[in-house]
């Protein structure tokens, strides 16, 4: 056989093999991912009829003098037929049924409460469930991480705070999200203290998730946010001053006003900036007027923004000068801010409009339309 | 002793078994690369939950560019569709590119558009623009219109890019349909890492899908040829090319049917060039060039499960240019950004990217070409050795059979938007056929794109007439 053909052979016996590897791949997946799924439904349906069953079942009222253990007692004894059917099972058969049993109880835990999720959670302890799930934050794949991270805080297991505020340092974001949620879930608003301080480096998409967490307290988040300024971590500072304005709390307006005067960071000082127009506290508007002659052109910007939002009369000649001398981005910023300040405002954006610069005149002319004052009859 | 024909035959016949076994191998990489992205996809998405990016006050904004150009047939219902998009702050705004038919009049009528007063700051140079509109309807207030002289997509997509007034501008085709959470997952990326300065969708093909209210309702194949074998094609071209390039930052082509940018970035790299037909792989293979000169850290990336649905070519004609615009485009860019090939102060692009779509996308033609024309001419000498030939035909049909599967094999482990088994059947059947006339078809046309650009140095688009999403009963 000469060389060429070899080749070609050794070419087309590769190829055959990656071509039956793939089809039969696909064929394989196919079918076990169906029955897979098809087990996985059968055992937690049948996990979740017997978990109602207990958890939905009456118990005796115990006895005025019995200890605080009576209950627990209790609870072990409607658990016991289920516990007895695990530990007959071969390990690999065992693994798959506490899976299912696990689905079942998270499922459950989503939607009771009081004695029932009590119930519930004492359940996952006795099974050894939540410490299940606590190793599996040590895992190496970091989804199995997340999804313990997200188990345990849907199966109120108080004995995780402490592994779950070390996950918060996790070198991946959905585990350290997911550990923030369940964290606040187990201890409400004063978990925010810890998330606050353990995160560093939250991506913007962290900070919207986290946000939504923030906004579910409002204002009893407040005296962790002020915490959060202290922050040597400049994301988390941004956040801070961020759901502060959002929150639109007052008290936090001293903090603000001093980080817009005198903090180190330009992106931070801009940042205090805008929350002070946000909040539209009459205390830092000395401070805005004298910033809307600052050099960093940011800073500047968010200062024109901020009066702009609170409508200061005050501010309307330093405005002035920039819509004459900034660029054109500036220049309709500042004029946005013109108008908001009322009818002094308008009626000096209708002087403007019929200025010789084409510029300021367009300028002008966009604003009013804006702010649905015809141009012509101003 | 050999001939010298017999040397020259053997040292062809070894340059094309290299060839092969290169080819070959990229592609075996790319899907193997592919793989691993999609699982991390796959697990890293089950754990994000997008609805709050609309809750969020801290979502960015998002300015939505449309060119459009004679599309009266479906301006009206595409607009439509892009101002109910699920996502927190958004604009759309549609470039009419001087259209010649009633596309600038249906959406003046169809949304109560009123010329506006607006300052237009032409950061990048366009044609002359005519007018702005806006809508005096509240429901439209996130609508702008721009009319300008015809200069071509990239001068409208310029155009929209000098209007927009947020800081992330998704360039999309105005005919084309986003899902409803298509936004939030193509920002994500954003969010997610700020070094991202342009992300892509995938695209799929809608040709056979129920469309109701400017959705896709229920995805089936289409019951003509051509669509499927685009499906297949689709497949292979995003699942499994660009979700490979993306995992080590080499994506070159972000469709211009759907891709998210940093305006910023998209400025500071010239915008889009109105002088080539590939103006979405040309924009981005510029900002890797802009970003790697600049020594900027910074990433371009695909992601798997935004999707823009379109509508494929279902004549051999249109079919026929839109392949012969894409290989120009291809060419164009390639040409342009020559001085990146082999270079290895582009890294990844320079030394992999670029000697990719160069030798296997925009060479493969060619050598194919030359490969069926040799076997012709050697028949006709009487040298060919016949049992030989089809033997390697054999093992390129397997080959090609091979990827087609993976790519099939992708879209089955990951997102499964064909829910029959009969459509997954249709399509590995498909994988095969492709092979015997439409891939060869497809090659000439590939073929006559260099003869175009060359020789009669044709350098537009072409027309492509939509008949409109198939809507249901």
């Amino acid at each position: 056989m000469s060389f060429q053909i070899f080749l070609i052979l050794a070419l087309a016996a590769t190829a055959t093999f990656f071509v039956i590897v793939i089809s039969i791949g696909l064929v394989v997946h196919k079918a076990l991912h169906s029955k897979k799924t098809q087990r996985q439904q059968n055992l937690y349906t049948e996990y979740s009829q017997q978990v109602a069953e207990v958890i939905l079942q009456d118990l005796p009222v115990l006895p005025e003098d019995s200890t605080a253990s009576g209950v627990f007692d209790q609870y072990e004894i409607l658990l016991a037929p289920l516990k007895d059917k695990l530990e007959k099972m071969s390990k690999g058969k065992r693994s798959l049924n506490r899976k299912a049993v696990k689905l079942a109880l998270i499922d459950f835990a989503k939607d009771v409460a009081g004695e029932t999720s009590d119930r519930l959670v004492y359940f996952c302890y006795s099974l050894g469930l939540v410490d299940d799930e606590i190793k599996l934050l040590e895992s190496k794949n970091w989804w199995d991480r997340a999804q313990a991270a997200h188990d345990l805080g849907v199966l109120k297991a108080r004995r995780a705070v402490t592994p779950l505020a070390k996950t918060l340092e996790d070198e991946n974001p959905d585990v350290r999200i997911q550990a923030m949620q369940s964290l606040v879930i187990l201890g409400g608003v004063h978990s925010l203290q810890t998330i606050l301080v353990k995160s560093r480096n939250i991506s913007q998409w962290t900070a919207i998730e986290l946000s939504i967490i923030v906004m579910r307290f409002k204002e009893e988040a407040v005296p962790f946010l002020i915490d959060g300024l202290k922050s040597s971590d400049q994301s988390i500072v941004l956040f801070c001053i961020e759901m502060l304005a959002e929150i639109g709390f007052v008290s936090a307006v001293e903090s603000l006003r001093t980080m817009a005067r005198d903090y180190p960071n330009v992106v931070i000082r801009a940042k205090a900036v805008e929350a002070l127009g946000r909040l539209g506290d009459q205390r830092a508007e000395g401070l805005l007027v004298e910033l809307l002659a600052n050099p960093f052109p940011n800073l500047r910007y968010k200062a024109i923004e901020a009066v702009g939002r609170i409508g200061l009369r005050s501010a309307l000649s330093p405005l002035e000068e920039r819509l004459r001398a900034g660029p054109l981005h500036e220049k309709i910023l500042a004029a946005r801010s013109i108008a908001a300040a009322g009818p002094e405002g308008i009626s000096l954006l209708t002087s403007i409009k019929n200025a010789e610069n084409d510029v300021l005149r367009g300028v002008a002319h966009q604003v009013l339309e804006e702010f649905h004052i015809d141009p012509s009859l101003a | 002793m050999m001939t010298i024909i017999e040397i020259l035959l053997q040292a062809f016949f070894y340059g094309v078994i290299a060839y092969f076994i290169i080819v070959n191998l990229s592609y075996t990489i790319l899907l193997m690369l592919s793989y691993r992205e999609i699982l991390y996809y796959m697990r890293h998405n089950s754990f994000s939950d997008y609805r709050i990016t609309v809750q969020s006050e801290l979502t960015p904004p998002i300015s939505i560019l449309a060119p459009a150009y004679n599309e009266e047939a479906t301006v009206v219902e595409s607009v439509r569709s892009l101002l109910k998009l699920n996502y927190g702050k958004y604009e759309v705004i549609v470039v009419n590119d001087g259209s010649k038919d009633a596309t600038l009049d249906r959406l003046l009528q169809e949304y109560s558009l009123l010329p506006s007063n607006q300052v237009y700051e032409p950061a990048l140079t366009t044609k002359h623009v005519r007018d702005i509109y806006k809508s005096n309807k509240p429901a439209y207030r996130n609508l702008v219109v721009v009319d300008k002289e015809n200069g071509g997509k990239a001068d409208a997509l310029n155009a929209g890019i000098n209007v927009a007034q947020y800081a992330n501008v998704c360039a999309i085709d105005a005919d084309s349909l986003l899902e409803d959470d298509a936004l939030q997952k193509v920002m994500k990326p954003f969010l997610e890492d700020e070094r991202v300065v342009a992300s892509g969708g995938i695209v799929r093909i809608a040709n056979g899908c129920e469309v109701v209210n400017g959705r896709v309702t229920k995805v089936a194949l289409s019951n003509k040829f051509l669509p499927i074998f685009q499906v297949v094609e689709y497949f292979r071209a995003f699942l499994s090319g660009r979700m490979a390039w993306q995992g080590v930052n080499g994506l070159l082509i972000i469709s211009g049917a759907f891709g998210m940018f940093k305006r910023d970035v998209v400025i500071e790299a010239g915008g889009y060039n109105h002088e080539t037909v590939g103006e979405d792989m040309e924009l981005v293979a510029r900002i890797h060039r802009t970003k790697l000169e600049k020594k900027e850290p910074y990433r371009v990336v695909f992601v798997p499960d935004p999707v823009c649905w379109t509508e494929a070519p279902e004549s051999v004609r249109i079919l026929s240019r839109q392949r012969n615009r894409w290989h120009r485009g291809l060419l164009d860019t390639l040409l342009i950004h020559r001085k990146m090939l082999f270079n290895k102060n582009y890294g990844v692009i320079g030394l992999a990217a670029v000697p990719y779509f160069l030798f296997i996308e925009l060479l493969g033609p060619v050598f194919e070409f030359v490969g069926y024309f040799s076997t012709i001419a050697m028949l006709a000498l009487g040298i060919l050795n016949i049992n030989m030939t089809i033997l390697f035909f054999i093992v390129a049909l397997f080959y090609g059979v091979m990827f087609s599967v993976g790519a099939v094999l992708l879209e089955e482990i990951s997102f499964q938007r064909y829910p029959k088994a009969r459509d997954l059947a249709m399509l590995l059947s498909f994988g095969v056929l492709e092979n015997f006339g439409y891939r060869q078809i497809t090659l000439w046309w590939r073929m006559m794109a260099f003869y175009d650009y060359f020789v009669k140095g044709v350098r537009t688009w072409g027309t492509m007439q939509r008949k409109g999403f198939s809507r249901a009963a």
